[in-house]
């Protein structure tokens, strides 16, 4: 943790690895750049170094954004994503905070059901799922998976977040309590505060798994315009046998690369936002 | 809502004790928060839950009416050979990625959580893996681990190997391989970033006070990082297990299971059977047989975050 | 089931606001609101490789059926890998689109929640020319056509012209054997072959299934019942199958899907596949070198004498759940006259081989005679499981891969016998026969 030395500890401790992981992580990114960018003839060229790009071209990007409702899959995507994270990080503190700091009868109960939910894979519970769908009249709604996502995503939270509460200590809700706060104040004052690395930890995953979902997608959004990127670009890039690559590569690109502009902000505000002095750097 | 629980309380039939009180004060706040959540799980997962668990015990296809047939389906499930090759794979794949992502994730954690320039880019940077829509990015593996387009291949073939070099996705072993390291790049980020916000969280006085007490790096990571960070190490753990062990996106897109079910999961053999087949019923029984593993797993996990105080 | 259906069509918004819309412009003109034809049907397709094939029905058909009918035709496009799971959704649920596409044996997998469209069929049938025998085998379900078959995508050998050329052969091999010896010739020279045996979609029943037909062997009888996976034939056909694979085909074969093949020929690794028209198609718009050597050619002829070939149908069925079925089936009838289809068909070139014979000499066929060769294996042509007739069990042998598999396990130097006794017990445990 603590860096002392010199120049030499640093790139055993820090710039070697990093370069590793950054080298393993990112090392697809950059094929799929590269990938998205090829004309086809070039892509299909086994003779060249295939990390290489001699003739770059936008035109997969141009196809992508003229041919396909890319940039409205995008907002759908992002719409869907925010408001069924919201829901979920609003569900799981209601859930995880009695399980985590109050011991009240029925709790071991729920702590277990909820996790149990798991237990059906989706797979198997788009079936019934659509049926329920169908029947509120939702098909071919965002709303449809804006309701269905956080049933994958609330135990997860509630679970996170359960974590998170625990590791703030009794004593602090319990000075609250004694100048009068109520339970409620107590958690939303003291505790919850406490908590944003988890909020924000929870919250990534949650809006990752909602913007990845695939299965209940496809089901639920059968119109164009409804659509999301995975699901958008699945159905409409593969025909038959024939795979579009380049926009392919480009709509996982242009799909991901303005969340991750959106996390590293949120990365930096959890990062500062921690108790000063907590980390010797 | 709150002041209401707590008025609901305020008047009790007779005196109580202060403890008693506050349990039961707490016991209504605990409901009454857990009351909606709760209420929407039962709803929209309560209904599926039980309707899978009917399906296991039909015989039941696509368009058809259902016949009872007990564990007949599980029965078929336990003579067919094809099955116990998948629950192998699926434990060797759960075991092998998740043990991967755990200390990948922790020495990534770990590298992170120093000072540099930069690390707010590179923090946000290493989970673009975990951002990037699965399907897409798998299909960008599809080329990566193509022998004639892999870099790996392209090197060996010019150090001297025979074209076109291994087939990362051809042959069993190295297909294996290959979805769990696909498998890795996708969950290592998560891991890492979640350990990371564990980190942050430890107070920096412990370590001074460890190094007075003379503990060097290796000491101050074992007695202090490592009990410290097992709760969200445990925690996250057991949920990458839960969603490694019931993978689905990942492998149907990249091999489907192939070749020869050498890289089949439950979730996936499950899948063609209920879809391709049509035969839902065996298709519900393959994907429950995953059941007791995970249930044990959940178990596991409630009891240890029931006892645990900290 | 038929309750579940009606709650399910009824408790949709737009149903309900649909039929109380009708039902007041009804009362208004006086016209019983039951009759009204629907404003909306669903037509659930995959998305073609060719756009043009989609694009013509979007910007003709359906504005042309609107313009004569008042219906407006909603066209939903999935891809081809996510189309079943679309079907049976909404066959569960019992509502979501009121025609669907199938592919391969799906009529007789959803039979009961399909509309008998025998009338229109014979209707069609006599009108233009007659049915092909294959779209018979395709569709037709205890005597009654569940579906109107549309088109096969015929899967033939792909090759290059140049390189076989260059190993002395002027003419694409003929049997199986003479394929093996051009195609160790061809190895050597580093041009392998590239036949898929993965867990894909069409590719790999493609050449599995009529490479074992033309040695005699098949896995289950005619009779539906006799498991015949462990026989002499078989182990002829599964000795030759890993010869041929270990001496000429790459090892990465075993875990392609269906776009690998494509992407291997278009890349040059490979000089020989069994594909669909898309390879050409592609090599057209983006390759003009590579499409200027690629011949589309019959599949070899095994021991016996013959040669065979996939039966890969689409077909297009009336739901049973369908908003209103009567307007569904006449949307069907509409669409399948000469006035839409030659257009429709003409839109892919030939890559949907007609079922009618009406069309054996239509001007999409001469466009491209390489192309020709689908039409004439219409007639060898036979669906995965072939003698014996399409069931349950048979759609659970090809969906768990028990064939290609135990190919696969021999290409990759499991022994014959072996891997013939696994399949064996599989196929009779999945018939429900003790093994």
């Amino acid at each position: 943790m603590v860096m002392r030395g010199g120049w030499r500890v640093k790139l055993l401790q820090l710039w070697l690895p990093l370069g590793f992981f950054l080298l393993f992580t990112l090392f697809p990114f950059y094929w799929m750049t590269v990938t998205s960018l090829k004309p086809n003839a070039e892509l299909y060229n086994t003779q060249m170094m295939p990390l290489l790009l001699y003739h770059p071209t936008l035109k997969h990007y141009v196809d992508l954004l003229t041919q396909t409702s890319f940039l409205l899959w995008t907002w759908n995507t992002m719409l869907v994503a925010v408001v069924s994270t919201a829901i979920s990080l609003v569900l799981g503190t209601m859930l995880a905070y009695p399980l985590a700091r109050i011991n009240f009868p029925g709790s071991a109960l729920i702590a277990f059901a909820v996790a149990a939910t798991y237990l059906v894979p989706q797979p198997l519970l788009f079936i019934p799922m659509a049926d329920i769908i169908n029947r509120m009249g939702l098909g071919d709604t965002l709303t449809s998976v804006i309701l269905t996502y956080p049933t994958m995503l609330v135990p997860f939270c509630a679970w996170l977040l359960m974590g998170y509460f625990k590791s703030v200590p009794h004593e602090l809700e319990e000075a609250a309590r004694i100048d009068g706060a109520s339970h409620f104040q107590a958690m939303w004052r003291i505790v919850l505060p406490l908590c944003t690395p988890g909020f924000i930890s929870a919250g990534i995953f949650a809006f990752t798994l909602a913007q990845n979902e695939f299965l209940y997608a496809l089901i639920f959004l059968t119109k164009t315009d409804v659509r999301t990127v995975p699901v958008g670009a699945i159905a409409e890039l593969i025909r038959g046998d024939v795979f579009y690559w380049g926009q392919l590569m480009a709509a996982a690109l242009l799909g991901s690369i303005p969340v991750a502009i959106i996390y590293s902000f949120f990365v930096e505000h959890y990062v500062a936002g921690l108790t000063a002095g907590s980390v010797k750097g | 809502m709150v002041l209401r629980s707590e008025s609901a309380v305020a008047v009790p039939a007779r005196p109580l004790s202060r403890a008693r009180f506050r349990i039961k004060e707490g016991t209504a706040f605990g409901w009454m928060m857990a009351a909606l959540p709760l209420l929407f799980l039962v709803a929209f997962v309560g209904y599926p839950f039980v309707y899978g668990i009917w399906l296991s015990l039909e015989n039941r296809s696509v368009a058809r009416p259902a016949v009872f047939v007990g564990l007949g389906n599980f029965i078929a499930d336990a003579r067919d050979p094809v099955f116990w090759q998948v629950v192998r794979n699926t434990f060797v794949y759960t075991i092998v990625a998740t043990v991967l992502k755990a200390g990948g994730g922790l020495a990534l954690a770990l590298v992170m959580n120093q000072n540099f320039r930069g690390k707010n880019l590179v923090r946000a940077m290493v989970l673009l893996p975990f951002i990037v829509p699965t399907v897409l990015s798998t299909i960008a593996w599809m080329w990566i681990l193509d022998p004639a387009f892999s870099v790996l291949n392209w090197f060996l073939v010019h150090l001297g190997e025979r074209p076109p070099g291994p087939s990362w996705l051809g042959n069993p072993y190295l297909a294996m391989g290959s979805v769990i390291f696909v498998n890795t790049w996708r969950g290592l980020p998560f891991y890492a970033i979640t350990l990371l916000a564990g980190l942050q969280t430890i107070p920096g006085d412990l370590y001074d006070a460890a190094t007075i007490d003379g503990a060097g790096s290796w000491h101050r990571f074992r007695y202090v990082t490592l009990p410290l960070l097992q709760p969200v190490i445990l925690i996250v753990t057991m949920f990458s297990v839960i969603f490694t062990f019931s993978d689905f996106q990942l492998v149907y897109v990249l091999t489907r299971g192939g070749p020869a079910n050498a890289t089949h999961l439950f979730a996936t053999y499950s899948f063609d059977i209920a879809m391709s087949a049509g035969q839902l019923g065996r298709g519900a029984s393959v994907a429950l047989a995953m059941l007791p593993a995970l249930a044990l797993v959940i178990a596991a996990l409630t009891l240890y975050m029931r006892r645990r105080r900290w | 089931m038929a309750n579940r259906d009606m709650v399910g069509a009824t408790s949709s918004r737009r149903d309900f606001l649909r039929v109380a819309a009708a039902g007041a412009l009804g009362t208004v003109v006086g016209v019983p609101a039951a009759r009204a034809a629907p404003t909306t049907l669903t037509f659930l397709h995959d998305s073609s490789f060719i756009r043009d094939f989609d694009a013509y029905f979007q910007n003709q058909l359906a504005p042309r059926y609107l313009k004569e009918t008042g219906t407006k035709i909603d066209y939903e496009l999935t891809s081809v890998g996510t189309l079943q799971t679309r079907v049976s959704a909404i066959i569960e649920t019992g509502s979501g689109a009121d025609v669907l596409l199938n592919n391969f044996n799906w009529p007789f997998l959803y039979d009961e929640k399909y509309v008998d469209v025998s009338d229109i069929a014979e209707e069609i049938g006599k009108a233009q020319g007659g049915w092909y025998d294959a779209a018979k085998e395709a569709v037709v379900v205890n005597g009654k056509w569940k579906a109107i078959p549309f088109g096969n995508i015929g899967q033939l050998m792909n090759y290059r012209i140049d390189w076989f050329h260059e190993v002395g052969y002027d003419k694409f091999p003929d049997t199986w054997e003479e394929l093996l010896e051009a195609g160790i010739k061809l190895n050597e020279k580093g041009h392998p072959f590239g036949f898929e045996l993965g867990h894909g979609f069409g590719d790999n029943h493609g050449w599995i299934y009529p490479l074992m037909w033309s040695f005699g062997a098949h896995e289950v009888e005619a009779d539906g019942t006799t498991v015949v996976v462990d026989s002499d034939e078989m182990a002829r056909a599964v000795d030759f199958a890993r010869t041929f694979f270990q001496k000429t085909t790459l090892e990465d074969c075993l875990g392609w899907n269906d776009a690998s093949n494509n992407k291997a020929y278009l890349s040059q690794q490979i000089s020989c596949t069994n594909n669909a028209e898309s390879i050409l198609w592609v090599a057209k718009r983006d390759f003009p070198e590579i499409a200027a050597v690629t011949g589309q050619t019959l599949n070899p002829k095994g021991p016996t004498g013959k040669r065979f070939h996939i039966l890969l149908p689409w077909s297009h069925s009336v739901f049973t759940g369908a908003t209103d079925i009567a307007a569904a089936k006449e949307f069907l009838r509409w669409l399948m006259q000469p006035q839409q289809l030659e257009g429709w068909y003409a839109s892919a070139e030939s890559y949907y081989a007609p079922y009618l014979h009406g069309y054996d000499n239509a001007k999409f066929w001469t466009a491209e005679p390489r192309n020709l060769p689908y039409r004439e294996s219409l007639a060898t042509s036979h669906l995965p499981g072939w003698p014996a007739p399409v069931s349950r069990p048979q759609a659970e042998v090809i969906a768990k891969y028990v064939i290609i598999d135990m190919f696969a396990k021999a290409c990759g130097g499991a022994n014959t016998k072996e891997v013939m006794k696994t399949a064996q017990a599989q196929v009779k445990q999945i018939y429900g026969q003790p093994a």
